[in-house]
């Protein structure tokens, strides 16, 4: 009981530990695993301030400031306080690009060294040193007709908020304020990763994500390509059977446009000269396994079970004719003469499927009426059921 | 029997997640958190698939959800001042700009001028940036120009009181023309580093009053 109790002391100091021990490893420990959730966030300041910048983009394209393409210089690109310079290069660079792939916002970026670069104005009031941009003298000594404008651009990190503001000035002595826009994003929300050419507002993507969802319709063709690899006979006795290579197609019906429970009917047809040929007419039925709802992003995974009918015929179906092949019966499928035969499968297995357009599956099959034969060996067997056959496939859905 | 004690008293801190400071999480980290607590509902609808909505028939006991972040910016990054300042840089700024624009509404038609007087330049350079957005989103017009003072105007305003200083820097403002007749500068001052709040103050034709 001593021992007990003292087990338990031990247990409850480590546990208790974290929270008052002044133990250098396990501060050491904390700070790293801080660095790591900083480092992921600073990831995610990153994409947070790039979605804010499409989001800055596409309200310049819906409501243009501009009536005809306007030269604007990039004046200043700002981020938190705190962060690093090169988060100001990446947005910067964003901006352009992203710009750039918008023609339709008329605001045409140029290069205006004068205007950026700090420059010193000697007048008779005063000598200035400021930027280009930030002193009316020099403004008007460039050129008030140039038409110029300046776009400006903060970043500011208030609390868990994002908060982009950017302002447009006419670049004239007076230096009027022409367009301002502020906007706020949560780092928690996830980040839109906004296609540049194609810029969409978070509810008509949304929009998009759900037609795509209801377009897919409940009806799929699959064409899918098959092997069948049969187990080697467990004696000498036996004939292997080669190996069937088989291409099917039909159709695949999901239940609801979330298609976590699919059925299927393929009819299949194999032919490889002077081997064999066959047809099959097999059904499915499909569970997804990852999630509630197919996922467009994501890989899917499925079991099914499900039953075919297989006719074959040719010299390499001997072994599929009976229990035991005499060496009458092998001559006479050599010579093309062979009877065809008509079988019953059963079979279980996992699909993976991608995007919704291809899967890959492998699964287990069984010839009940083969169960005993000297010609099938068997891969697993469960419940007095051998699965004589391991099957993979690649199935393409259109 | 003394496991079933243990376990008893330790429950809480098993089976409740809280961003509080205990047994499981220090003060520091706490800190580093910024928690709202919403409705079942919204939480359901804001965090699909994390909050379960509530039942159609209604709930035996009352729901809420505490939806907590972490601050972008690691504390000790930024100076308290800085730190507390631009936490909350949107509300401030905002209170400010309503103050001028509501209490002089007279001013609507003047060209509106945004400076910053706080002791860091980075930080300074956001306050503007934030006042001049403000300031245009309420329908103002707003220049980027900034009045400029002499050398020989800063050299003697830097020795002065701060009570003297600022309307001695409008009046010179306005006599070196910097600062024009139609022009209004909405000053965002920071009057002590020990403040975490700003205040402004409103020049106009060389008249200088403190708005908040």
């Amino acid at each position: 009981m001593r021992a007990y109790a003292a087990v338990l002391g031990i247990l409850f100091g480590l546990w208790a530990a974290p929270a008052y021990a002044a133990s250098p490893d396990v501060e050491d420990a904390q700070r790293a695993e801080l660095e790591r959730v900083r480092a992921k966030i600073a990831n995610e300041v990153q994409l947070t301030a790039y979605d804010l910048v499409d989001e800055m983009v596409l309200g310049l394209k819906t409501d243009p400031v501009f009536q005809a393409s306007t030269p604007v210089v990039l004046a200043g690109v700002t981020v938190p306080v705190g962060l690093g310079t090169g988060l100001e290069a990446l947005v910067e660079n964003h901006l352009a690009a992203v710009l750039g792939e918008n023609p339709r916002t008329n605001i045409q970026l140029v290069h205006c060294p004068s205007c950026t670069a700090v420059v010193v104005h000697s007048g008779p009031e005063a000598t200035v040193l400021s930027r280009g941009v930030d002193d009316p003298a020099v403004l008007a000594e460039l050129g008030a007709g140039s038409g110029k404008h300046a776009l400006f651009v903060d970043i500011e990190a208030e609390g868990t908020w994002l908060v982009l503001r950017a302002r447009l000035t006419r670049l004239t002595p007076d230096l009027p304020i022409v367009w301002s826009r502020t906007i706020a994003s949560s780092t928690s929300t996830p980040a839109l990763l906004r296609d540049g050419t194609d810029l969409k507002s978070a509810e008509d993507a949304r929009k998009d994500y759900l037609a795509a969802l209801h377009d897919r319709g409940p009806i799929t063709i699959p064409v899918r390509l098959g092997v069948r690899a049969y187990a080697p006979p467990n004696d000498s006795a036996g004939v292997a059977v080669p190996p069937f290579l088989w291409l099917q197609t039909g159709a695949e019906l999901g239940s609801s446009d979330a298609r976590a429970w699919t059925s299927s009917l393929l009819l299949g047809f194999s032919f490889i000269p002077q081997a064999y040929q066959g047809l099959m007419l097999q059904a499915r039925v499909s569970r997804l396994l990852t999630g509630r709802a197919r996922s467009l992003t994501h890989p899917d995974l499925y079991l099914f079970v499900g039953g075919s009918v297989m006719t074959v015929w040719g010299p390499a179906t001997a072994p599929f004719q009976a229990d035991f092949l005499t060496a009458d019966d092998l001559l006479t499928a050599a010579d093309g003469d062979s009877p065809r035969t008509t079988l019953g499968t059963l079979h279980l297995g996992l699909d993976l499927r991608l995007g919704n357009r291809v899967g890959l599956s492998t699964f287990l099959e069984t010839i009940p009426d083969r169960n005993n034969s000297d010609n099938f060996g068997n891969y697993v067997r469960v419940l007095g059921l051998s699965f004589q056959t391991l099957g993979t496939e690649v199935t393409f859905c259109f | 029997m003394l496991l079933v004690v243990l376990g008893v008293l330790f429950l809480p801190t098993l089976v409740h997640k809280d961003p509080a400071p205990g047994l499981t999480m220090s003060r520091a980290r706490s800190r580093t958190l910024e928690c709202e607590r919403m409705t079942a509902e919204i939480a359901s609808r804001s965090y699909p698939g994390q909050v379960r909505p509530s039942r159609p028939r209604g709930e035996y006991v009352e729901r809420s959800a505490l939806v907590c972040a972490e601050r972008l910016v690691r504390p000790g990054l930024r100076t308290d001042q800085d730190a507390a300042i631009l936490y909350a840089l949107d509300p401030l700024v905002n209170d400010l700009t309503a103050s001028a624009a509501d209490l002089h509404p007279e001013l609507a038609d003047h060209t509106w001028l945004v400076e910053a007087f706080y002791p860091s330049g980075q930080v300074s350079a956001k306050l503007s940036f934030a006042a001049k957005n403000a300031l245009a989103e309420r329908g103002l017009q707003v220049s980027d120009r900034t009045p400029t003072l002499s050398a020989g105007d800063v050299d003697v305003l830097t020795r002065m009181e701060p009570q003297e200083a600022y309307p001695s820097a409008c009046r010179r403002y306005s006599d070196n023309g910097s600062l024009r007749a139609g022009d209004a500068l909405l000053a965002v001052v920071s009057r002590d580093p020990r403040e975490t709040i700003l205040h402004a103050g409103l020049c106009t034709d060389g008249q200088w009053s403190w708005l908040k």
